[in-house]
């Protein structure tokens, strides 16, 4: 019998990480321009978190397998 | 119009389009120009906008020099940015002139124990304070750790010597969730990733206590000028 999955693994793989790092340069860093229309990005900080989740996740991860 | 990047000179190559399909335009202000599109309503945020948006902001690193990229869902009126361009047209020329021909590369920096254990560098008085029954000892030693993680990214300090001849600029965001400690930026020449990657590789180990995970490149994001107030 196979074993399950941990969550870790279902949801982390590189490009998870990689796509992750893209959302914390293109949503939070930049350029701010003064008198713009921002979005409403309620779910930064949710971002954040879900960024710090899974890279953590994928640092426990990673060094299981080393 | 959205906004995707300010840019140190016009490009002379073709721009292509943006998020929405429309085609990008430049407007000049002074000595820099902004990378256009039109646009009324910024995109949702989503998946396929994140990438699109980096995905452009690639295609003008590829034919400008000298980009910064502006933040996701950056909407103005021409008059109104162009007013902002000049105002912010020092700041900008500064870090258009710190990030020309080069990229960022990003060190995740993740606590090198458990968050729950004891620090593996942790001084021996301290690791010996953690293990005492003594509430009010056990507060003060997770205060010290608490102000150790405060300030900054010390075990760095020896492969920040390894990488220095490639790192000519470096910005740091602490994070607030252990065991992820901080994001340490590098803006590096650009051409040069894979000479960085190793050398972070040939230097682990002299980051004692950490564990670090990079990423790039990247147009330099995390090198933007503070916002004007």
């Amino acid at each position: 019998m196979s074993r399950p999955r941990a969550v870790s693994e279902a949801i982390l793989d590189e490009s998870d990480a990689s796509l992750l790092d893209l959302v914390d340069n293109v949503l939070t860093k930049g350029v701010v321009i003064d008198g713009e229309v921002m979005l409403g990005l309620a779910g930064v900080d949710l971002v954040y978190l879900r960024l710090s989740a899974v890279l953590c996740a994928a640092d426990r991860l990673s060094k299981r397998l080393r | 119009m959205y906004v995707y990047a300010i840019l140190g000179d016009a490009p002379t190559a073709p721009l292509g389009s943006g998020l929405a399909g429309e085609p990008l335009t430049l407007l000049a202000a002074g000595d820099v120009v902004a990378a256009v599109g039109a646009m009324d309503e910024p995109p949702a945020v989503s998946r396929a906008a994140v990438l699109g948006h980096d995905a452009v902001v690639r295609r003008l690193s590829d034919v400008s020099a000298a980009i910064l990229p502006t933040r996701f869902g950056m909407i103005d009126d021409a008059s109104a940015l162009t007013d902002w361009l000049r105002t912010a047209a020092d700041a900008l020329g500064e870090a258009l002139h710190l990030v020309a021909g080069r990229e960022q590369m990003t060190l995740h920096v993740f606590d090198g124990a458990d968050p729950s254990a004891v620090d593996a560098d942790e001084p021996a008085d301290e690791a010996s304070d953690a293990r005492a029954s003594g509430p009010g000892t056990r507060y003060l030693t997770l205060r010290r750790r608490e102000r150790r993680r405060e300030e900054g990214v010390p075990e760095l300090a020896p492969l920040r010597a390894r990488l220095a001849a490639l790192v000519v600029a470096e910005r740091t965001e602490r994070r607030a969730t252990p065991p992820f400690r901080a994001s340490v930026y590098h803006l590096i020449e650009r051409g040069r990733s894979a000479e960085y990657r190793a050398a972070v590789d040939d230097g682990r180990e002299l980051a004692h206590g950490v564990r670090l995970r990079v990423s790039g490149p990247w147009a330099p994001y995390a090198f933007a000028p503070d916002p004007l107030s």
